[in-house]
């Protein structure tokens, strides 16, 4: 196993304060703590060279998870294995043998090219020369980044310097890897490159990756298996697929007719949209054989599709519908 | 470890040449004040202008060649949530403060050299000629323990930014007493006996005054060695604490920020 979590919990205690003048004076006499779960008995294994997605709302505590894996954060109780190594006692070797990219931060060194950065990360690493060439040269030609290296990190764009994050991240050719956001405000044709590049990274390297993400479509692309959580507690684990079939025990089915007749469709499913002569039903798992065969035989049909929810919509109602998923 | 220092001295040094300008401001901006308070003394006792002249410039020089910004930085890499690439990479972070430190005090050094040298053509209180080979090595000693006690003064307090949020608030309060304490407003000789005393066993004076005293000769004997066992104690005290704070410090971490 290369990430085993048990029973993880983290609490912060956090001063409140209370806005306006006469709040703020108030807390200079008497100071208000509050103590705040954001993790709450979090519990599952990754096996080595699997690529997982961590999902939950802002504040759900993705980015607590991943900094406790990591090492950065002390976990309040329970226990974190990777690769063998307990993070928080920061053992060089585990470091060795991790890397995180944050999508809000940078490890690039900010007044200077790429290039140094990776410099600095070889020597810190202890990168033999033809290694790093090696992955150097394989992470330029992925990443296309020939022409940032030699530009100051800062007049990088955003897309360009997240590229370059990525491969600051990889020159030590890390045996995990944690993902916090990779795609963040980058756009749709920056995300699906990063995306791919990932991908492949997972599938050549067999490198484990943890990811986490708002955008569905990095989900879907990248990972079968999906981690939910909210409010600090894990609400789902498993296959993407499953959750899709146990949260909307529909499909959609859409028809193309010649001409929509004026007949109630409570008989074939729930109407979503009837417009143009194409009419869309939300129909039960179970029925749609029955009911698109039905339609065949009934009405002129044109086109037929059955299709599942939208990600989005299943992965909103996980967020709602906390004790149902699990 | 020879290899990692001499891949972060050189990024250090390319970073530092970003910054060219800033680098001479704030180099010749940290001028003003030795020079200002030089006047002051020439002007409430001018029989002492050549030992003011002397010891104000033996100021600047040691005053650059010790000053510590770490704690500033620390507290904005803690703060904005970037000190966490430095924890997860595997080399400890305060390498990357010492690399930083040799990098512009070589650049401090060189500069400052040739113009003591030019200005002493003009200057006859800035001549050298009267010390000994003996006091040179105590002073370069004296200085090199002076730059490590303040280094490391500065980065315990910036490792307190683990707990406190506006940590250089509480530094600031230190650097204020320091002034006065550590020779920078007044050459120690001119202190009350009380303030004098006081500063013997406080570590303000050996991260300042104290190689200047043994340059311009007001410390003698036995009080050398005692001032080079207190810097000592001091120089082991802080080492003691960062290795503390740094350990408590990061199951204090909140690693702020998405």
């Amino acid at each position: 196993m290369s990430i085993q979590v048990e029973h993880l919990y983290k609490q912060f205690r956090v001063h409140v304060r209370q806005a306006g003048w006469t709040g703020a004076v108030r807390s200079l006499f008497k100071r208000e703590i509050r103590t705040v779960e954001a993790v709450r008995d979090i519990s599952f294994t990754i096996p080595s060279g699997e690529i997982v997605a961590f999902l939950g709302p802002n504040g759900a505590g993705k980015t607590t998870t991943i900094k406790m894996l990591a090492g950065l954060l002390y976990p309040s109780s329970g226990s974190i294995q990777v690769a063998g190594y307990v993070p928080f006692e920061q053992k060089a070797e585990f470091k060795k043998i991790m890397s995180l990219v944050m999508g809000q931060k940078s490890q690039l060194i900010w007044d200077i090219p790429p290039m140094e950065t990776f410099l600095v990360n070889k020597a810190i690493y202890e990168i033999e020369d033809r290694a790093f060439r090696q992955t150097l040269d394989e992470l330029v030609e992925l990443l296309e980044l020939e022409e940032l290296l030699t530009k100051p990190t800062r007049s990088l764009s955003l897309g360009q310097r997240m590229k370059c994050e990525l491969a600051a991240a990889l020159l030590h050719r890390p045996k995990v890897l944690f993902l916090d956001e990779p795609t963040i405000g980058l756009d749709v044709h920056t995300q699906e490159k990063v995306r791919r590049f990932i991908g492949q990274y997972n599938r050549e390297h067999r490198t484990t990756v943890l990811l986490t993400s708002h955008y569905m479509g990095d989900v879907t692309a990248l990972c079968d298996r999906v981690l939910i959580i909210n409010h600090g507690k894990l609400l789902y684990d498993g296959e993407l697929d499953m959750l899709t079939e146990k949260l909307t025990p529909y499909k959609l089915l859409e028809v193309q007719l010649s001409s929509i007749p004026d007949i109630s469709w409570d008989a074939y499913g729930e109407l979503v949209d009837a417009k143009e002569g194409k009419v869309t039903l939300r129909v039960p798992r179970e029925r749609i054989h029955e009911v698109s065969s039905r339609f065949l035989q009934l009405f002129d049909v044109r086109d037929l599709n059955i299709e599942d929810p939208p990600m989005e919509e299943v992965i909103t109602l996980a967020f709602q519908e906390d004790a149902h998923v699990s | 470890m020879f290899r990692k220092y001499s891949v972060l001295l050189r990024m250090k040094y390319v970073e530092m040449f970003a910054y060219r300008l800033a680098t001479i401001v704030w180099m010749t901006g940290a001028m003003v004040q030795p020079l200002i308070t030089m006047m002051v003394w020439m002007n409430i006792d001018p029989d002492q202008e050549n030992a003011f002249i002397f010891y104000f410039a033996a100021l600047i020089f040691v005053e650059r060649m010790t000053s510590a910004w770490d704690v500033w930085e620390l507290e904005r890499e803690i703060r904005e949530g970037t000190f966490s690439y430095q924890i997860v990479r595997p080399f400890h972070p305060i390498h990357w403060a010492i690399a930083e430190n040799i990098v512009y005090k070589a650049l401090f050094l060189v500069i400052l050299i040739p113009a003591w040298g030019l200005l002493a053509v003009f200057i006859p209180a800035l001549r050298l000629d009267q010390i000994g080979a003996a006091q040179w090595l105590l002073f370069f000693c004296a200085l090199l323990l002076a730059a490590v006690i303040r280094f490391l003064f500065s980065y315990t307090f910036g490792l307190l930014g683990f707990w406190v949020t506006k940590v250089t608030a509480l530094y600031g309060m230190f650097e204020a007493v320091s002034l006065f304490l550590s020779g920078r407003i007044a050459p120690m000789s001119l202190l009350p006996p009380f303030l004098k005393t006081i500063s013997f066993y406080l570590p303000f004076r050996y991260m300042v005054g104290f190689p200047i005293e043994i340059l311009t000769g007001s410390v003698q004997g036995m009080d050398i060695v005692y001032g080079f066992g207190l810097a000592a104690v001091w120089c082991m005290f802080f080492m003691l604490a960062v290795l503390l704070l740094w350990k408590a410090g990061l199951r204090k971490n909140q690693a702020v920020g998405g």
